[in-house]
């Protein structure tokens, strides 16, 4: 193992290059550029319909770009059919929890292990571990259907964890959790990023964010408005006016 | 426990039919052929989720080609089925790939393995060289019973084939079920775009299924031509064919090991029972399945084996 994760690496792990999606007349995602380096935790904010996770459905094949192309650890990725992307070391998880919900929550995570795992016992093995790092290891036998929200996001991180991925991209995994599941979510993700995972984090409330990330990326109507630490950009203007509206005391647009 | 009762289970089904009536006899056996039928779209449209309503297609494949086999080339139906399933694997494979490449799911997919069947059933009866509308009959053996010809004069020896069809479709499934598989096509039931971001080659995995699935029904397709001579496109091709063969599975709990079993134990009397009763008035048996096909989608989701396990919890699948 080289230089330790941060200090200046020759080539972003994940590359994003004029990424542009047009759904008809609309343009969800407008020539959006983004780099990010190994180990790096990347916020993605924005308001509602900003293309947060058109981004990200693009990103790991789901939807194909109009424009653009999506580059993992060098090479092109665009174009590459959803598991393909996930085998490569891209993992995530949906905004609107989607476990399998007859499926007891080890078998679950186990689907996720099949991507590296030939045998049931292997699979079964490393399923266990994603499922003890997320929490979730006394509750292996239940159908996950059964499951709290906060338990079944958790499930779903485990799950994209145990295709042991290098890059996570997590799609509003706080949503409707309470404030003491948001707290336990957050320290979840910090473990994530010491062990040296590089995350994408699509994030509404700005507490977690800021806490997480290394670095925040402003989406609005498709485009990259800004791009900074989470300092700067609480600052930047446009962030404030895309994000909060016009402030108040001046008048309307 | 349970292996003793299979056990002796095993012994019942080997030792008691020799004693009984031929009309007992046909009975069991369209309740093995049925549940082995079950079994084999059990694969694709219970475990896989991708619900067929086309499988005649398959059986079809498999009666025709062992039949014409036979007829025309002496072929034994040993190797007519074997045959036969490759050619209907083929043709799955084919029609799934191009209904999967589409993203066709659900009710859209179902309606595509109906006019795939319903093709085939007209070129069937537009192709004279296979015999058209006429169908084929088939010759009986000049020597009476022979297994390589898989013909037999009395209704017992396809009773052991129909038991022995059964109980390897079972172990395949079974084996199916416990392998890396079998959570695949469970993940791709429960949530297929999940299980594409799991990494799960879903196009694959269904026609995997799907492969499994048609080879193991034509194989049941060239059983029924054995067993009942005569074969014509409406009665190896037609929707009937696709509709009594995914029944069983449904009533009897889809995506379960025993559901297609259970499913024929209790539909196939129960199909002959109303066929005696209600003599000359054909249809009424069909009314009858459409009656208890509302009753189970209303109130047993998970067919009769569901319904045992909400009964009996200690009897939910548990995985070693």
């Amino acid at each position: 193992m080289a230089a330790p994760a941060g200090l200046s690496p020759d080539v972003p792990l994940l590359e994003v290059r004029g990424l542009t999606k047009r759904f008809g007349g609309l343009l969800a995602v407008s020539r959006v550029e983004l780099a990010v380096e190994p180990g790096e935790v990347c916020g993605i904010i924005g308001p509602n319909g900003a293309g947060k996770t058109t981004l990200f459905h693009l990103v790991t094949g789901f939807h194909h770009p109009t424009a653009g192309e999506v580059r993992f650890d060098g090479r092109p990725i665009t174009g590459l059919r959803p598991h393909q992307v996930c085998r490569l070391g891209i993992a995530r998880t949906f905004q609107i929890v989607q476990p399998f919900p007859g499926l007891s929550v080890l078998d679950n995570a186990a689907v996720g292990a099949f991507t590296r795992c030939r045998e049931v016992a292997a699979a079964r093995a490393t399923a266990r571990e994603a499922l003890d790092l997320v929490g979730l290891g006394a509750r292996a036998d239940q159908l996950a259907g059964t499951l709290t929200l906060s338990d079944r996001r958790r499930l779903e991180l485990a799950r994209a964890l145990a295709t042991g991925p290098r890059v996570l991209l997590l799609d509003e995994v706080m949503s409707g959790l309470t404030t003491t599941e948001v707290s336990g979510m957050i320290d979840l993700c910090l473990r994530l990023r010491e062990r040296g995972l590089t995350i994408l984090v699509i994030e509404h409330l700005l507490r977690a964010i800021m806490a997480l990330s290394d670095k925040i990326v402003v989406l609005d109507h498709g485009e990259k408005i800004a791009e900074g630490t989470p300092a700067a950009v609480s600052r930047d203007p446009r962030v404030i006016e895309a994000y909060l509206g016009v402030a108040a005391g001046r008048d309307g647009r | 426990m349970a292996s003793l009762a299979a056990a002796l289970a095993g012994v019942l089904l080997l030792a008691v039919p020799p004693f009984l009536s031929p009309y007992a006899v046909h009975t069991l056996v369209l309740v093995l052929f049925f549940a082995y039928l079950g079994t084999a779209w059990n694969v694709l449209g219970g475990y896989a989720g991708q619900f067929s309503f086309g499988h005649a297609a398959f059986f079809g494949i498999g009666a025709y080609t062992s039949t014409l086999l036979l007829v025309r080339l002496g072929v034994s139906p040993w190797l007519g089925l074997l045959a036969g399933g490759i050619l209907a694997a083929a043709f799955g494979c084919f029609g799934g790939y191009l209904s999967f490449r589409y993203g066709l799911r659900g009710p859209y997919f179902a309606l595509v393995t109906l006019a795939f069947a319903e093709m085939l059933r007209l070129i069937a009866v537009n192709w004279m060289a296979i015999g058209g509308p006429m169908g084929i009959l088939m010759p009986l053996s000049k020597t009476g019973d022979s297994l390589w010809r898989l013909q037999f004069r009395e209704k017992l020896p396809y009773y052991y084939v129909a038991l022995a069809l059964v109980v390897a479709a079972l172990a395949l499934v079974r084996a199916i079920e416990r392998s890396r598989l079998g959570y695949l096509l469970a993940a791709i039931r429960e949530n297929e775009d999940a299980s594409e971001a799991s990494g799960v080659d879903t196009m694959r995995a269904k026609l995997v299924a799907m492969a499994v699935s048609a080879f193991l029904t034509a194989v049941g397709g060239t059983f029924y031509a054995q067993y009942f001579t005569f074969i014509d496109p409406g009665l190896v091709f037609g929707p009937s064919v696709s509709v009594e063969i995914l029944l069983r599975p449904i009533v009897g709990g889809p995506g379960t090991l025993l559901g297609p079993l259970l499913g024929s134990v209790v539909l196939t009397p129960l199909s002959e029972l109303t066929r005696a009763l209600i003599r000359g008035r054909p249809g009424v048996d069909v009314m009858v399945y459409g009656a208890l096909l509302v009753v189970v989608i209303t109130f047993l989701p998970g067919g009769l084996v569901g319904a045992l396990r909400r009964i009996f919890p200690r009897w939910r699948p548990r995985q070693a």
